[in-house]
């Protein structure tokens, strides 16, 4: 622990990867674990799950298109962690934004040129999707009332009001909405790569990781996204030295419901083409998941993405034999590994020696 | 109207107000001992699911509740030594416990009775009158094992909390660990304590809500344990306000049943089912800033 | 039962690479009141723990009476009959002053109730004995903070402890009041317990020592019988150096300032009330002028605290006017007022520094986007480099994590922030509080140096200072608070004693 001032740091994309190492030798002992508890020999389950993903081009591109909407809903998780507050309220987000984008997605004149029909349904799921956050972020800022709370009241509130909009002021029958305009489909990537043919991937992929590295730029390069990284860390510190740290809650709970209701790209523009109750499910709480062991890395976020989205996939693919919940099992097993893992490789900063050779109050500062 | 200020109505409150009391109750000792514990829901769908299975398997439903209570303490437990030994953030762990306990039950219910829905019926107890409404259906409620485990544990906690030597020391380690560790309270244990009360007295409301189906039904507990979480804010970490908090809500909902039992269903009656959330976003607004949180709440002793 | 010996043998204690206490060799005997001195940071309080059993050494052994304490825990040196009072106190606020004195010791009847009569009828025997009164049902937080003190050695006594070992006790204390304390241990002393202080004050070894150990950079460089009465076999000079290491004491030129200069800050009638209708200021008046420095001096918890925040703007509730120059900044926001008026709050933990952030970027916390009528842009990267530069951070590397360096050079980032970027000149004031609390010897000087420049260079400045020898150094005049208000102003040639009167608002005898 020698901290000489001029060594050198931990490579920073190394770091993100040793839990992920660590996840996936995780799931692996899990997962042969259950697949052993419903009778089935070792490894069948991991080879079947492995051949449904990553064996064919199809699967792949089915992983893609699962992993694009936990993309989003990490980064949504990841702002709000980054300023100190927990946004559970993702589910909603993503469910509400969903729903605003499918409908303005119908409603767009039928020739609508795609760019700007992409556009303004993004912008209508993103504002949405802000606007559910809202609620919270002002309760945070101005009440003082825990954001965990208020977004998991806001999930279940969503929850109720999804069917009566859909059924009551909608008209829809079916629980769904009309099919959007043609121009606000999403290019799937099979037309750039035939292989894919089938699969459910779209540029909302590509856009979702090139977000990634947007959210990353703004947290670092930004004025914005660096104050509301310090209020993260210490909100009074910011307060004393008149950061409006209220402010930059309230943008951060934001932004983070308006990537979350962005979600929608990838499940209402990229693969049904309309918004149906359920559509999106989960994506809120796995996206903890994600960020949390994505470790604020855009690069982390996305590999990370990645291996939930090949879980899902791959519950689909054993379904027959072990349940595809076994995946949930395991995802929330991951969280654990990768919490437990990352605490045990990150040093405390208490204990960090002090740089100059006889600092004052080391004692003091350990001890307490 | 007047079947609104019914007997069936008080009974109706004190049937649904126990899975949300207990949890309360659980929440008050888990983080008035310094845990944030945000995992009530998957105690209360994990008791749930335990209960049942051993209550099938064994066909005794006194079994069944000590099975589920179990279950739910050693869930609890496992929350505290995450956090207090391997030293996660209680929140990380609550999502993850959560998600798990959700996962798990569904993936056990297919596992052992190959139904993505529910469990087979049980018997669970049946003590008392048959009868579905009035005196019969308030004196059933009342008879209830489980009910009255669940009040007499609510009833306790209080004291336990005031006049014990846990009760001193669980506080202690909720208001300032530090201090707590100075004077000698091993404060990792006496979180451990805590939270095995908080889990088995979780469980219990997790045993009423799936005897009083008669079975197991997937993810039914249905954001109980997250509206517990808020009563135990909204009480300020006071048990007996916090099960008032619970009552109020029982009555809400009760509400909602008579309501919808006798008015023809129209459009808006849906709707009702917002009253208890918004209800708690609205007293969440008033009551912040004025209830305190425990001050050594997520902190640990060194 | 009789009071411990307690050897420290060879004892050493490290914080990852660095040495707190090395090979220290230390007794506290019974009978007699131990001082252990030396400057901020030289181990003295890592050496009290580790009597304490609160940290275990790693290497060497701690004795108590024939055998080595061990396990290492407060709850084993309890057993064995020793017991720690903290310098920040180890209460739970939330509880009644008898709850916190039973914790760790309860008596219980069945079912493990509480037996509060009897903890009672113990708690007041003890008091009786002592004489340290506590009101025992109040809440502890509503306690004043000799009570609070009080109540720690009632409840050391109360585990039936019979050697105290007390870390600064009188930092938090009045003169009067620690006078009072060493009647109470000297009493506890002679009466055959062990009674070891940690102190810097040594005006109080002179007084009330039998044995003095002095330490210097985590090494015993001293231990002798300090006698009180006459002839002692060694003096204050002797102690002086040992503690300095025969360095002399850094010089601290106070700058000189014009009698007739222009006011620069002007508080007038600045008062505040707390959510709890409890009145915090009382129409506060202050005028400080262009290269003046002004200390406050009052006991924790009379208002200082409050003043800070309210100057700074954050306390919403505060009425009255704040003015630096001509620029009325009472209705101004936290970041208008920080253009004219630079403050560093208390705790720079809790309130200072973003501590898993980088140097540079808590070198311009709270400056991005800070625009000067009609000024370019604010130039992070330059600003960094100057504000390092010029307040000689260590190391110099903006991208360090701030919570890496040692407590000085985090103060030194704190005090940078705020003075840099005052203009210089009668524009700008400056209020400091606690600007060298819990920082090395060096790191002071420093930061001493900087106060002294800031005030050379027009800005007028105010310090707050539990530490009234700081205080008489830096400062041109010293102003006493108590209960929220001014209520005396002296000259910095006043002695600790009259200052402590007037904290204590007792008429100059």
């Amino acid at each position: 622990m020698s901290a000489t001032p001029d060594e050198a740091p931990e490579p920073p994309v190394l770091r993100p990867l040793l839990p992920a190492l660590l996840a996936l030798f995780g799931i692996i002992l899990l997962l042969n674990l259950i697949s052993f508890a419903f009778g089935q020999a070792p490894l069948t389950t991991l080879r079947l799950a492995l051949a449904g993903t990553w064996g064919t081009p199809y699967g792949i591109g089915q992983v893609l298109f699962k992993s694009t909407p936990l993309i989003f809903t990490a980064l949504a998780f990841e702002i709000a962690l980054r300023s100190g507050l927990f946004n559970i309220g993702a589910e909603g987000q993503v469910a509400l934004g969903s729903l605003a984008g499918g409908v303005v997605g119908a409603h767009l004149p039928a020739g609508t040129p795609w760019p700007l029909a992409i556009t303004i349904c993004v912008l209508a799921a993103a504002l949405t999707g802000a606007g559910v956050a809202l609620i919270p972020a002002v309760m945070r800022a101005r009440l003082g009332v825990h954001e965990i709370i208020s977004t998991i009241m806001l999930n279940r509130i969503v929850e109720v009001l999804l069917p009566f909009l859909l059924v009551t002021v909608l008209g829809a029958a079916a629980l769904r909405t009309v099919e959007v305009v043609p121009g606000a489909a999403l290019l799937k990537l099979d037309a750039v790569f035939p292989a894919l043919r089938g699969s459910a991937a779209s540029v909302a992929f590509p856009l979702a990781v090139g977000l990634a590295f947007g959210v990353d730029a703004l947290l670092r390069r930004t004025r914005r996204g660096r104050e509301m990284r310090w209020i993260g860390i210490n909100a009074a510190a910011c307060r004393a030295e008149g950061i409006d740290v209220s402010r930059r809650l309230v943008q951060a709970m934001l932004l983070s419901g308006a990537i979350a209701g962005a979600a929608m790209v990838a499940t209402v523009l990229g693969y049904k083409g309309y918004y149906e109750l359920g559509l999106g499910a989960g994506a809120g709480f796995t996206g903890i998941a994600v960020a949390l062991l994505g470790r604020g890395h855009p690069l982390g976020i996305v590999i990370a993405a990645l291996l939930f989205g090949t879980l899902q996939q791959a519950g689909l693919a054993v379904n027959a034999r072990v349940p595809k919940e076994a995946m949930d099992v395991l995802a929330a097993a991951v969280i654990l590994l990768v919490a437990v893992a990352n605490r045990a490789a990150a040093k405390p900063l208490t204990q960090v020696t002090p740089v100059v050779a006889p600092p004052a109050p080391a004692s003091e500062e350990a001890a307490s | 109207m007047s079947s609104i200020f019914s007997l069936t109505m008080v009974a109706e409150t004190l049937r649904i107000a126990v899975p949300y009391a207990c949890a309360a109750v659980a929440g008050v000792w888990a983080e008035r001992s310094g845990i944030i514990q945000i995992g009530l829901e998957g105690i209360l769908l994990t008791s749930a699911f335990v209960s049942v299975a051993v209550a099938v398997a064994s066909g005794s439903a006194v079994l069944g509740l000590v099975a589920g209570v179990a279950a739910g303490a050693a869930f609890s437990l496992f929350h505290a030594v995450l956090v207090e030994r391997a030293r996660i953030d209680a929140v990380v762990s609550g999502i993850a416990l959560n998600l798990l306990a959700f996962a798990g039950t569904r993936m056990s219910l297919r596992g052992l009775f190959g139904s993505a829905s529910n469990s087979p019926s049980i018997e669970a107890f049946r003590f008392g009158p048959t009868g579905s409404r009035g005196v019969d259906l308030l004196a059933r409620v009342l008879l209830d094992p489980v009910t009255i485990l669940a009040v007499l544990a609510t009833a306790a906690t209080p004291f336990l909390l005031a006049r014990t030597r846990l009760g001193l020391r669980t506080r202690a380690a909720g208001e300032n660990p530090a201090a707590a560790a100075m004077s000698g309270v091993n404060v990792p244990r006496v979180r451990y304590t805590a939270l095995l009360i908080s889990g088995a007295i979780c469980a219990l409301g997790g045993v009423h809500l799936a005897f009083d189906q008669h079975r197991f039904e997937s993810g039914m507990s249905n954001g109980r344990g997250f509206i517990a979480l808020a009563a135990v804010v909204v009480s300020g970490w006071r048990a007996e306000r916090a099960v008032l908090a619970c009552l109020a809500f029982g009555a809400l909902e009760a509400l909602q049943i008579v309501l919808q039992d006798q008015a023809n269903r129209s459009a808006g009656a849906d709707l009702i089912q917002l009253l208890p959330y918004v209800a708690t976003l609205l007293v969440l607004g008033f009551a912040a800033g004025r209830a305190a949180a425990p001050r050594g709440l997520g902190k640990h002793a060194d | 039962m009789d009071a411990p010996v307690i050897r420290l043998d060879a004892v050493t204690r490290r914080f990852g690479d660095f040495t707190a206490v090395s090979a220290a060799e230390a007794t506290l005997s019974p009978g007699e009141i131990h001082a252990i001195v030396g400057e901020n940071g030289a181990g003295k309080s890592t050496l009290l723990k580790l009597a304490a059993g609160v940290l275990a050494p790693s290497a060497g052994r701690v004795l108590v009476g024939d055998d080595a304490l061990s396990p290492a825990t407060p709850a084993e040196a309890i057993r064995r009959g020793v017991g720690m009072v903290h310098q920040h106190f180890m209460l739970v606020a939330a509880f009644t002053a008898l709850e916190n004195l039973m914790l760790g010791a309860e008596p219980v009847r069945s079912w493990g109730r509480l037996d509060l009569a009897s903890a009672r009828e113990k708690a007041q025997a003890i008091a009786d004995r002592t004489g340290l009164q506590v009101p025992l049902d109040a809440v502890t937080e509503t306690l004043s903070v000799g009570e609070r003190q009080r109540l720690e050695i009632l409840r050391v006594l109360y585990r039936g402890a019979r050697a105290i070992l007390l870390d600064e006790p009188t930092a938090v204390l009045s003169p009067l009041e620690a006078d009072e304390l060493y009647t109470t241990l000297r009493a506890l002393a002679d009466d055959g317990a062990t009674i070891a202080v940690v102190t810097h004050r040594l005006d109080e070894v002179a007084r009330f020592a039998d044995r003095v150990t002095v330490m210097r950079r985590g090494k015993v460089v001293l231990a002798r019988p300090y006698a009180r009465a006459g002839a002692g076999e060694i003096r204050g000079g002797d102690l002086t150096r040992a503690i300095m290491g025969g360095e002399p004491p850094l010089p601290f030129a106070r700058p000189a300032m014009a009698k007739d200069a222009a006011i620069v800050l002007e508080i007038k009638g600045l008062s505040l009330t707390d959510a709890g209708g409890q009145r915090r200021l009382r129409a506060v008046d202050l005028t400080v002028r262009q290269g003046e420095i002004v200390g406050i001096a009052g006991i924790e918890g009379n208002g200082q605290s409050e003043l800070v925040r309210a100057l700074a703007g954050l306390e919403p509730g505060a009425t009255g006017r704040v003015a630096v120059g001509d620029r009325d900044l009472s209705r101004l926001s936290v970041r208008a007022r920080r253009a004219s008026l630079g403050v560093v709050l208390e705790d720079r933990h809790e309130e200072g520094l973003c501590q898993e952030a980088t140097v540079g970027d808590n070198l311009v916390l709270g400056d991005l986007g800070d625009r000067r009528d009609g000024a370019p842009a604010f130039d992070e990267a330059a600003a960094i480099t100057r504000r390092m530069q010029r307040f000689d951070i260590h190391p110099a590397d903006p991208a360090r994590l701030a919570g890496e360096l040692s407590g000085g050079n985090q103060q030194k980032i704190v005090i940078a922030r705020a003075l840099d970027r005052l203009p210089r000149g009668p524009r700008s004031a400056a209020v400091l509080a606690q600007p060298t609390r819990g920082v090395d010897v060096g790191a002071a000087a420093a930061i001493h140096a900087a106060i002294g420049e800031a005030a050379a260079s027009g800005i007028a400045v105010v310090i707050i200072s539990a530490d009234l020898a700081e205080l008489r150094k830096l400062a041109h005049r010293i102003v006493v608070m108590r209960r929220g208000e001014i209520v005396q102003s002296l000259s910095p040639e006043a002695t600790e004693t009259e200052i402590g009167r007037a904290m204590l608002g007792q008429e100059a005898a």
